[in-house]
């Protein structure tokens, strides 16, 4: 076939496939919906080609065929936008608006409060912008870096740590720590295929953020960072991601995943540093009880988790409790930070707690059906690492605000006060609805046929197969 | 024979839903497995058929996958989902009551010697 042919016959394809571009707006989803047309002119090509036609004139009927460029185009386009998810959206708002609400409310209530509020309304106008960037970010660019991202969050994380000094100013980490499961995600997506190396390097991934968690020390963090791994690595391994046996697989994840979570108070791991204080709390059964029934020692460490079931054994349904007979005077410490849901069930009525942990309920269920719906691999497992460390965040501070105390609260998104934790949660609120937006377009990479690990003979949900041929694609 | 095109663009929806009812198809082989069902009087453009697919996998009444054929070419397949097949069910319900309207105007039976 002479060159200058061959390009004509391409340009005619080319100039079908240009014009239906240019109608085509979004960027994003121009590629995909390009692809796809190809390949049904060079369907169409192929068939004329067998009936007889020679090269050029099968090219430009296949062309004719597929109709007016602009009108497909403008058609395409329509079905091609971003998808902004306006039910997430408008609860967002509503959940940072009544946040500052509740901050306000509760301003006479504390020592410094009005100057509190303001401090939270400077905070929330940074975590607006945080937001937008993170909403109008790229999502598919951890997968392009995902240990490029893993580790320059590592080094910022003990930086910050060895930095910070004094331990009050050390608890800052958290909010880093709080960005470890977006981060693993991206991790796992990029162990594609890798077998059990990819596996093993994930387990060993998960010390980093553990050990941080372990200095502070803080449990909650711990749980959330335990939690939110083997929630998205059993998840990878269930859609088959790392291409091993998987009972075998998630044997082994949950033995080393609890392992390493376990391994540094035992001693395995020397921490050296970490403090005493945490060691007691975990591993004392006495204190574990009256962490869960504060009733055993209301004067002494059950004191907190006493106050709290008083405040809501008082509360009426709707409007301010009933006085607190001995507990009286006694004011809930930090309720703009630890105990919103307390404070508001006291002062305003069981109602308005229900409303907000409706308002919560309703967004964890929307979030996780429009993560469910992820095509790729990679929006589902990112968007469902945000969601963990939200819901972790909420459930353990739901659990604190009705006086079992064993996991210390970190906050309850978007409500309760604390800057930077208002800002970490935004940013991840934004990063999620970035995916919903776009992640009809992703697809995941498709990687060249991969050679299984099976074996001759498998076993399998009650059915023997035999394997003929040791190479599937 | 060549039908008159506006009485195609209703019912498309209803037919695609059809093809991909037995089993799994990308974009060509539905045009070419509807022009042969309906004896070459339905052909359908790509240029009507991609943008009608995308809309129906937005509505979730399709989903696709890819897959690599022959010199790691990607084929878009479709499938129907449960939604769809629902919808296809609702949509020949329809179909049958408008045509038996139709034929009950033009005539019972002998509507086409009319």
């Amino acid at each position: 076939m002479p060159e200058p042919e061959n390009l004509q016959q391409q340009n005619v394809a080319d100039a079908y496939l240009v014009a239906v571009r240019q109608q085509i707006r979004w960027k994003k989803a121009q590629a995909p919906v390009l692809r796809e047309l190809e390949n049904h002119i060079t369907d169409q090509k192929n068939a004329f080609l067998s009936q007889g036609l020679d090269e050029e004139t099968a090219t430009a009927r296949a062309v004719a065929e597929m109709g007016d460029p602009v009108t497909a185009g403008q058609q395409l386009d329509r079905n091609h936008r971003p998808q902004p998810d306006w039910q997430l959206l408008v609860l967002t708002a509503v959940l940072l608006l009544l946040g500052l609400f509740f901050q306000f409310l509760m301003g006479p209530d504390l020592y410094d409060g009005r100057e509190v509020f303001f401090r939270q309304l400077l905070w929330a106008g940074l975590s607006v912008l945080a937001m937008l960037a993170a909403y109008f970010l790229d999502f598919t660019i951890m997968a392009k870096y995902p240990k490029l991202f893993f580790g320059a969050l590592s080094v910022l994380t003990a930086v910050y740590y060895l930095g910070a000094g004094h331990s009050y100013f050390r608890m800052g980490t958290i909010y880093l720590l709080m960005f470890f499961p977006t981060a693993f995600a991206g991790l796992v997506y990029g162990m594609r295929n890798q077998g059990y190396k990819g596996l093993m390097l994930c387990g060993a991934a998960l010390l980093i953020p553990v050990w941080f968690a372990w200095l502070l020390p803080r449990i909650t963090v711990l749980l959330l960072l335990g939690v939110s791994f083997l929630v998205i690595l059993t998840a990878a391994l269930v859609k088959g991601w790392f291409n091993v046996r998987k009972p075998i697989a998630l044997f082994l994840i949950y033995i080393t995943t609890i392992t390493a979570v376990l391994a540094i108070p035992l001693g395995l791991i020397p921490a050296g540093v970490y403090a005493e204080r945490s060691l007691e709390v975990i591993l004392n059964p006495e204190l574990i009880q009256v962490m869960i029934n504060p009733a055993l020692d209301p004067s002494g460490f059950g004191y907190m988790g006493t106050l709290l079931r008083q405040h809501l054994l008082h509360s009426r349904f709707i409007g301010q409790g009933l006085p607190l007979g001995d507990y009286s005077g006694a004011l809930l410490p930090a309720a703009n930070t630890d105990f919103v849901l307390t404070y508001l069930t006291y002062h305003c009525g069981w109602l308005v707690m229900l409303a907000v942990l409706a308002l919560f309920f309703a967004f964890m269920v929307r979030a996780f059906l429009l993560c469910r719906r992820q095509k790729s691999v990679l929006g589902f497992l990112v968007s469902l690492a945000v969601i963990l460390t939200l819901a972790v965040q909420c459930l353990t501070y739901i659990l604190a605000n009705f006086g079992i105390l064993l996991f210390a609260p970190l906050s309850l998104p978007l409500l309760s006060y604390g800057g930077r934790g208002l800002l970490t949660n935004m940013f991840l609120i934004g990063f999620l609805l970035s995916v919903f937006r776009t992640g009809n377009l992703v697809k995941d990479e498709t990687v060249p046929a991969a050679v299984k690990i099976s074996r001759f003979i498998e076993y399998e949900n009650g059915r023997v197969i035999i394997n003929l041929k040791t190479h599937t694609s | 024979m060549s039908v008159d095109k506006s009485l195609l663009t209703g019912s498309t929806t209803m037919l695609i839903l059809k093809l991909l009812e037995s089993e799994d198809m990308y974009g060509y082989q539905m045009i070419e497995e509807l022009n042969r069902k309906s004896n070459n009087v339905f052909e359908l453009k790509a240029g009507t058929l991609y943008p009608l697919l995308h809309s129906l996998e937005q509505k979730e009444l399709l989903t696709s996958y890819e897959e690599t054929v022959e010199k790691a070419r990607v084929r878009k397949y479709y499938s129907i989902t449960p939604k769809g097949r629902k919808r296809l069910e609702e949509k020949r319900e329809e179909w049958q009551e408008y045509t038996a309207a139709v034929n009950q105007v033009l005539g019972g039976a002998s509507f086409a010697r009319a």
